[in-house]
């Protein structure tokens, strides 16, 4: 979840991945107010049975492994609920009250929130200097408590409507703000086709595949306080760094065919857009994606592509008008599956190819080349033992034309090596979950090439591996 | 928040989209109702674990295609009241018939009777015919008796007494585990039954019943 707020700690990540939009940055009284407001909601939460239930699993009864492996990855049934809109459950079948029957009414009769909590260690193999990436205390051995605090308005509106909206406190630089949002209306045609409408801020965060960059396992959860690599495509961070919003349209046929089309537009959250914000989207961006999933058994297999095509104003100090910066993107996933009693696997990959046609960039002379080339890929496979323990490993790479203007050097520890935005490495993880909505996640993560290069990147004398990083999360869902 | 440049493509395109919805749910009512009364729940709720038609995919989700509608009821009830409580039941089970009422919980059990059941599933031949013998016979050695006794000649079932015919194997192990071990206590006829039968006589006697 939100590997987006990780992207870019210190505002001065390159072109390709700005910073986002904050809803209240720097309002002192609004922030106290929603942290009360926050404590006040998640106090009234019910307490329920000892099935760890956020709200999604008190709308349903169900238990969360009905719809998790372990969160955020969803089962199958757990991908039906989110593109039936959030909305399962059958409320609207209350007639006889008992006793019993009234108490689980009563519950879900309360607006569906959840509340997330955590907090994390980092550290760096090697301290990173003082002075650089500001707000993301760079000592070495760095506590975050909370690291994020998030409130979850999650569930059903009405029939047919349904929500997963996120606010989230981020403990590195202390403010409130929109985290993921996913609004749905979805409608059951008859029992071979569903149709939806998604309107979200991130795209491919209402993706119900864990093989798409919002939620790729195990991907999805990274420090936000240790040095992240600078280049990203634009499916991949980089639109939902500009701050988007966007509507989709899907369909979802005989339980396997899925196709979606939509568009995103510039939304930073409670910002005005001017000729100081950067990368600015110029009419709106079409999204597209398609997916077919066979399941048989216990197992299932998904494959898919998916790709935006964004023109982009770079905005920053120049005017939002005239040439546009182009970038298209297009991307294969795959996931695979096997849920079984005891055992669960997956593996889930993805592969980006973004083409970037920098007339803007390239005309105002912060470009060497009139067009570049940036491509992902990640591969991660995970295993999950009685729902309790877990080990995961993936492998990432990111590849691109060299451009020395764009990708510049010099800067210590964010500075790219020859112009190059190359990175590679390997994340492994451990993970402890002693109940369903709890997860205690050891992480390390090794780079084998980080901006560019793998020793002395940015000219500073800072190694690739320099930047390996150990990361302690818990991770607590209510 | 701002739409700085060309409002008008994104007012058009959410114009079109909602138009399209609009047609669809609209249209959707009599077509709805045309199919033979299915419950609402069936299409939306039901059918996300237990299939299309009640056909489901995986073995943890058992088949309700073709199930007596006398034993859905049942054990909708039992799930209902909280007393079939083996490990899946409460975790899926117990939350999704909560709110059923009666009248709800008889149309869907006549609905999911009168689909027609899943074909056979194949499996070790050797192993089917050694269910076979379980299945007709029983065994008198360890005093199992015979099940088409109470499931029928054709794992057809009866009233209260459960189609086996074409349900996962896999799902037909786990109950009769359930039974032995007494995670699923609501059913002394079963409880009795799978008491004394060893763990090949359960995967011969599945085997069998599902391949029916
Ligand atoms: C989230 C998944 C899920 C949903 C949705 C669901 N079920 Fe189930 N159902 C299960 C599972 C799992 C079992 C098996 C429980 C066990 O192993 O004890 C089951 C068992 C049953 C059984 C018992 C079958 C037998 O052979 O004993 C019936 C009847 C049933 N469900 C009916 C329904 C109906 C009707 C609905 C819709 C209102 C529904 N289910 C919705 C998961 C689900
Ligand atoms: C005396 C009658 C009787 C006999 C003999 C009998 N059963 Fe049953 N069986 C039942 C009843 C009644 C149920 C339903 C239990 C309940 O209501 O929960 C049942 C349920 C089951 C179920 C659970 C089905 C489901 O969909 O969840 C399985 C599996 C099963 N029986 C297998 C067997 C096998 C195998 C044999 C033979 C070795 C056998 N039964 C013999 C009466 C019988």
């Amino acid at each position: 979840m939100m590997r987006n707020r990780a992207r870019c700690p210190s505002g001065e990540c390159s072109p390709a991945s700005p910073p986002r939009g904050r809803l209240l940055a720097g309002n002192g009284y609004a922030t106290t107010f929603l942290g009360a407001l926050f404590v006040a909601l998640a106090a009234l939460l019910p307490a329920r049975s000892a099935d760890a239930v956020p709200s999604y699993a008190r709308q349903t009864g169900l238990a969360c492994e009905a719809c998790h492996t372990a969160f955020p990855e969803l089962t199958p049934y757990g991908r039906r609920f989110k593109l039936n809109g959030y909305t399962i459950d059958n409320l609207p079948q209350v007639s006889g009250i008992s006793p019993t029957k009234q108490e689980t009414l009563l519950l879900n009769q309360l607006p569906p929130l959840s509340f997330m909590f955590q907090t994390s260690y980092t550290g760096t193999k090697t301290a990173l200097p003082d002075s650089v990436l500001p707000k993301s205390f760079a000592k070495n051995g760095q506590v975050l408590f909370p690291q994020q605090a998030s409130l979850f308005y999650a569930g059903r509106i009405a029939p047919n409507l349904g929500a997963f909206v996120q606010m989230t406190y981020d403990g590195t630089d202390g403010e409130f703000g929109w985290d993921n949002t996913d609004i749905r209306f979805a409608k059951a045609i008859n029992e071979n086709l569903l149709l939806g409408l998604s309107l979200n801020n991130n795209p491919t965060v209402q993706d119900p595949w864990n093989s798409t960059p919002a939620w790729q396992v195990p991907f999805d959860q990274r420090s936000s306080v240790a040095p992240t690599p600078g280049a990203a495509t634009m499916i991949d961070g980089g639109l939902v760094g500009a701050g988007v919003a966007g509507l989709t349209a899907y369909a979802y046929l005989y339980d396997s065919v899925y196709a979606e089309l939509g568009g995103y537009r510039s939304a930073p959250a409670a910002a005005q857009i001017d000729s100081t914000s950067t990368n600015v989207v110029n009419g709106v961006a079409p999204y597209w994606r398609i997916a077919y999933e066979h399941q048989w058994g216990r197992h299932s297999w998904e494959i898919g592509a998916y790709g935006v095509v964004a023109k982009l104003y770079p905005g920053g100090g120049i005017a939002l008008s005239g040439p546009a910066n182009k970038y298209s993107d297009w991307a294969l996933d795959s996931q695979y599956q096997y849920i079984g009693d005891d055992h669960i696997m997956s593996v889930t990959a993805t592969y980006i190819d973004e083409k970037q046609s920098l007339d803007a960039t390239y005309g105002a002379g912060a470009s060497t080349n009139a067009s570049d080339r940036l491509k992902t890929f990640r591969i991660g496979a995970s295993y999950l033992y009685q729902r309790r323990y877990g080990a995961a490993l993936g492998y990432f790479e990111t590849t691109g034309s060299s451009d020395a203007l764009l990708y510049p050097a010099g800067v210590p520890v964010v500075g790219f090596a020859d112009g190059s935005p190359n990175s590679s490495g390997w994340t492994g993880e451990l993970d402890w979950l002693p109940y369903e909505n709890t997860k205690l996640a050891l992480q390390y993560t090794k780079y084998s090439k980080f901006n560019g290069g793998s020793s002395n990147y940015d000219g500073s004398g800072r190694n690739a591996s320099d930047n390996d990083t150990t990361y302690l999360l818990f991770w607590f869902n209510y | 928040m701002g739409w700085t440049t060309g409002p008008t493509t994104m007012k058009r395109l959410i114009a079109i989209a909602t138009a399209v919805l609009l047609v669809v749910a609209t249209r959707d009512v009599p077509a709805q109702q045309a199919e033979h009364g299915v419950p609402e729940l069936a299409t939306g709720v039901c059918s996300a674990c237990h299939g299309p038609q009640g056909h489901s995919i995986s073995p943890v989700f058992p088949n309700l295609a073709g199930q007596q509608a006398g034993y859905i009821v049942l054990q909708l009830n039992a799930f209902r009241a909280h007393e079939r409580g083996d490990p899946n039941a409460r975790a899926y089970m117990w939350g999704m018939a909560s709110q059923l009422s009666d009248a709800t919980i008889k149309s869907l059990a006549d609905y999911y009777a009168a689909q027609k059941p899943a074909p056979g599933e194949s499996g070790d031949r050797a192993l089917i015919a050694e269910g076979a013998k379980i299945y007709n016979q029983g065994v008198e050695a360890n005093g199992v008796p015979a099940c088409a006794a109470c499931h029928g000649s054709d794992a057809q079932g009866k009233g209260a007494f459960p189609r086996l015919g074409g349900q996962h194997a896999e799902y037909l192990i786990a109950q009769l585990e359930g039974f032995q071990s007494g995670t699923r206590a609501n059913a002394p006829i079963m409880d009795n039954v799978a008491h004394s039968m060893t763990h090949e006589q359960i995967r011969a006697a599945a085997a069998y019943a599902a391949s029916r």
